[in-house]
């Protein structure tokens, strides 16, 4: 393998990287293969592609893909003809295969029933755009929805995400043909170390882990700091339950990390790169080390790269499923096996981090900015957003919504366009809170719906920004449960150092728990907010910090939730098992016996055709007979309080 | 002690053992006005006391009966604490007792140091005190020994290669047998505790075997929000074990795990390998008929 030392060899693997992408002589076929299509049949589909193409008179590739964030509709497979847009079929299976075989030929594909297309593709390091039609469209493709008609897409802008399910994560050529390590050979060749970490400055990046620091402040201070080893550290430990978006950076586009870590890296003057990887991504993790292997062939990583004298490698650290490891000083504990407690801060990472030694953190999502920054320029990238926050996050958009998925969207826009491009929420539910922040956010409710997203608006409604994930409740999502859930999440995860975070949040959980189960008394929830003050401000390290928001915010939003678990012993929601039952409306039951199979518990008596009765003192509130009885019945519902 | 003129016991008393016993006889002495000097061979008072739970008969804890004594001794400004020592003579009589105390030396100037343990941590020769390496040496069988010196082989010399080390040993064998880690311990010249520290601090490790196929449940918020508790429950009454637990036949385990990234299609179970998006609680044992 020839080594990449200047930028015409660069134009090279982008022509040929370019064929792949765009082949002329043959169909290129795509199946979004990330975790989530995989859990849904990608696999399956993939492998009956390509049964299909062997036995195929045209000449068809089939490539796998990441994930292009709409989960829902997985598994998603794009079909691109010569000289025709690009169709996408979502919810694939092996009939619609065949299906789309059968209207298949050479240069067309007739009657088809796509669910979307792509008239053209953003090359967004390049700003050009490329026409993938040539010519008149023919009717039967004119008639499939345009890519950002489509109400998921239209808001997207994807600057983080720009790759993820276009390539091949497992080819170096098509993320070079999408404008990548371009931006690196730029900062070698054209920029100083000074001047990319000016360029990061104007963009006023912020950290995309969660607190938002200054990207371009913390790489200027660690590079002042003076040290003749310096580290650069890829947090991918997201452990946020809720956001999934650099597990998808990792699956789908992993050469964007190494970019930007070799960006960082220059400007910084750090020699080596620590990744750390959640032991829950084995595929992210895979196709990372596949992608530092094609890096390092291509003389992109290793000694004296670009002909520049800049040496860098990247070493991959697997987590093993610890909370408390997304707070850099427990990981930085964690890389050197030591037991993954924060430690006081100062000293900084970026004075006294890995081994000692002058250290720089950033999460993925983050590194995956900075070649666009280089590419684009900062001033560029601060026109996007608000006046505080800059540029596009991405949010998994998760939960009770009708279009689950991965989204990445100007900052500033308003939860309520997020919604709307969530499409609402399904089976007729009505909007009650969006969780923001994973454990250490909150829930903003209903009445914040017009609140625009950045850091400091979601910090000013007792939220955090976090990794991104937000899950959206509905009227069936109890709070008070949402509460237990995180504090219960939380105080397993607590490392054990601080009392007030161990014994505190072990407290807040059980006075919740008694709440959810209707022992709660007068005077809990002040008990609640008081212990939560506490927590907030007697812990070290972030988690702690952060741990009582699930509890405050929904405390102050809704409150008589709360009340209405301590005083009637009711859960408005039908969530809380203790205060609910299942009752069958003798009304509605027409005896179909349907129930009485299914209940696990042997809790559901009565003869066919006759009214049945469930025993409540048998029921486990599994909810299995809620699930089968006939939709045109309907005779099963909960009640709360419960009944006896 | 001292016959004042007066006929009262006036002085110093010396109160050996820092033990619970130690402890309340000193605050007692102390609050009666008298001089004591608490003496206690290991380094740090407290004695068993502070290695108990709780206490018999009421169940107490024993930690809060414990540590305000602790603190009254430590702050009392008639009560001197001497530790990492021991008394060598005693002679005299009752009201005039001389003794002499031999005190081991601590290396570190009590006035500053805090009780922070960073030295402990940091102390590059630490293991040494602990470890006798020619008796520590443990016998493993000859299969144990080639798959354990290939894993050492790759990270022996590697900075930062417990956690690697663990984590290919828990691939190997499914879980971390204690003699094992023994042996890494005495290899890589790590203390055991620390070892064991590590390796009970993560969920992904298991000291105890696990089943031929590990049931994940994703309990990441998404997937609570669309019922996931529900179907740990169903699976773990089907199988009769609880998070954490392996069935009899060492078939399945069931672990619940925060968040495996697929919460666009919550609720999601791992079995092994493979995941499975939105999930009924009705669909589960079709699932699992698959993992024998």
């Amino acid at each position: 393998m020839k080594e990449i030392q200047t930028s015409k060899l660069l134009d090279d693997i982008k022509k040929a990287g370019l064929a792949t992408l765009y082949p002329e002589d043959r169909i290129r076929i795509t199946v979004g293969m990330a975790t989530c299509g995989l859990a849904t049949g990608a696999d399956v589909a993939y492998k009956y592609l390509c049964e299909k193409v062997k036995n195929s008179d045209y000449r068809i590739s089939v490539v796998p893909v990441g994930c292009i964030g709409f989960c829902q509709r997985e598994p998603l497979v794009e079909i691109l003809i010569p000289k025709l847009p690009r169709i996408a079929f979502a919810n694939v299976n092996k009939d619609k295969i065949k299906k789309i075989f059968e209207n298949l030929s050479e240069n067309r594909i007739s009657s088809i029933s796509a669910d979307w297309r792509y008239d053209e593709d953003d090359f967004i390091i390049f700003n050009k755009k490329r026409e993938l039609c040539n010519g008149a469209l023919p009717d039967e493709i004119k008639s499939v929805k345009l890519y950002n008609e489509i109400p998921f897409f239209k808001k997207q802008l994807k600057i983080a995400l720009r790759n993820c399910g276009y390539i091949n994560p497992e080819d170096i050529g098509e993320y070079i043909a999408r404008g990548g390590y371009y931006s690196l050979c730029k900062a070698l060749t054209e920029m100083s170390p000074k001047e990319v970490i000016k360029e990061i400055k104007k963009s006023s990046l912020r950290g995309r882990g969660g607190a938002g620091f200054p990207t371009g402040t913390k790489w200027e201070i660690c590079r002042n700091v003076k040290g003749d080893v310096k580290y650069l550290i890829c947090n991918a430990d997201e452990g946020d339950p809720g956001a999934y978006m650099d597990r998808s950076i990792l699956e789908g586009d992993p050469h964007s990390v190494i970019e930007g870590f070799l960006i960082g890296a220059y400007a910084i003057g750090a020699t080596e790169g620590h990744i750390y990887v959640r032991t829950e991504y084995p595929l992210a993790i895979e196709r990372f080390n596949k992608a530092i292997k094609k890096a390092e062939e291509h003389g992109l990583l290793g000694e004296n790269i670009f002909g520049k004298g800049f040496n860098f490698k990247i070493n991959v650290s697997e987590g093993a499923g610890a909370f408390v490891c997304g707070e850099e000083t427990s990981l930085i504990a964690s890389i050197e096996g030591r037991p993954p407690e924060p430690t006081l801060r100062p000293p900084f990472p970026a004075e006294s981090g890995l081994w000692g030694k002058p250290t720089n953190i950033n999460n993925v999502e983050t590194w995956a900015n900075i070649p666009v920054i280089i590419a684009r320029g900062g001033d560029w990238f601060a026109k996007i957003g608000t006046e505080k926050s800059k540029g596009t996050k991405v949010f998994s958009l998760v939960g009770k919504i009708e279009n689950t998925g991965l989204i990445e969207v100007p900052m500033g826009i308003k939860l309520e366009e997020i919604l709307e491009i969530g499409g609402g929420i399904p089976e007729g539910g009505t909007f009650k809170a969006i969780q923001t922040g994973g454990p250490s956010g909150g829930c903003i409710p209903q009445k914040l719906i017009n609140l625009p997203v950045d850091y400091e608006k979601l910090a000013e409604a007792g939220s955090i920004m976090g990794s991104g994930g937000m899950i959206v409740m509905d009227e069936r999502t109890c709070m008070v449960d949402i509460a237990k859930y995180f504090l219960e999440f939380l105080k397993d995860e607590s490392c054990g150092k601080c009392t007030s975070c161990r014994d505190g949040l072990h407290e807040m959980y059980e006075i919740v728990k008694r709440i959810t189960e209707g022992r709660g008394i007068d005077g809990d929830i002040e008990l609640l907010e008081n212990l939560g003050n506490v927590v907030q401000v007697a812990s070290m390290c972030g988690l702690g910090q952060t741990a009582a928001n699930p509890v405050l915010s929904t405390i102050k939003y809704f409150r008589e939730e709360y009340e209405a678990h301590i005083k009637e012993k009711c859960c408005p929601a039908l969530v809380c098992k203790e205060l609910i039952s299942y009752v069958i409306n003798p009304e509605l039951c027409s005896g179909c016996t349907v129930c009485a199979k299914n209940c696990p518990n042997e809790a559901i008596t009565g003869e066919a055709k006759e009214i049945h009765k469930i025993n409540q003192k048998k029921c486990t509130k599994c909810g299995i007979c809620i699930s089968v009885c006939p939709p045109k019945f309907k005779a099963i519902k909960i009640v709360s309080p419960a009944v006896t | 002690m001292n016959m004042g003129h007066n006929g009262q016991k006036v002085g110093a008393a010396l109160v050996i053992g820092g033990g619970i016993g130690g402890i309340q006889s000193a605050l007692d002495l102390a609050d009666s006005g008298f001089k004591v000097y608490l003496l206690e061979k290991g380094p740090s008072i407290g004695g068993v006391m502070a290695q108990l739970d709780k206490t018999f008969p009421t169940n107490d804890c024993s930690m809060c009966i414990l540590a305000p004594k602790l603190v009254s001794v430590a702050r009392h400004p008639n009560i001197t604490i001497i530790t990492n020592a021991e008394i060598k003579k005693l002679s005299g009589e009752a009201g005039n007792f001389v003794a002499t105390v031999r005190k081991e030396p601590r290396y570190i100037d009590e006035d500053k140091c805090t009780g922070c343990g960073l030295c402990m941590q940091n102390c590059p020769v630490r293991q040494i005190a602990y470890l006798d390496k020619e008796e520590e040496k443990i016998e493993l069988d000859s299969e144990d020994r080639i798959k354990i010196e290939e894993i050492l082989r790759e990270y022996q010399t590697k900075k930062g290669n417990l956690m690697p080390v663990l984590q290919r040993i828990n691939a190997t064998y499914n879980y971390l047998p204690a003699d094992l880690l023994r042996y890494i311990a005495s290899e890589l010249d790590i203390p055991l505790s620390q070892v064991y520290n590590i390796a009970t601090f993560y969920n992904a490790f298991s000291l105890v075997p696990k089943g031929r196929h590990t049931i994940a449940i994703c309990r990441g918020t998404a997937c609570h929000v669309r019922g996931s508790l529900r179907i740990q429950e169903r699976i773990e009454q089907k199988l009769g074990i609880s998070d954490g637990g392996t069935t009899e036949d060492l078939r399945f385990t069931i672990q619940t795990v925060r968040c495996i990234g697929c919460c666009s299609i919550a609720p999601a179970v791992r079995v092994d390998e493979d995941t499975y998006g939105n999930v009924k609680t009705n669909q589960v044992f079709d699932i699992l008929r698959k993992y024998k």
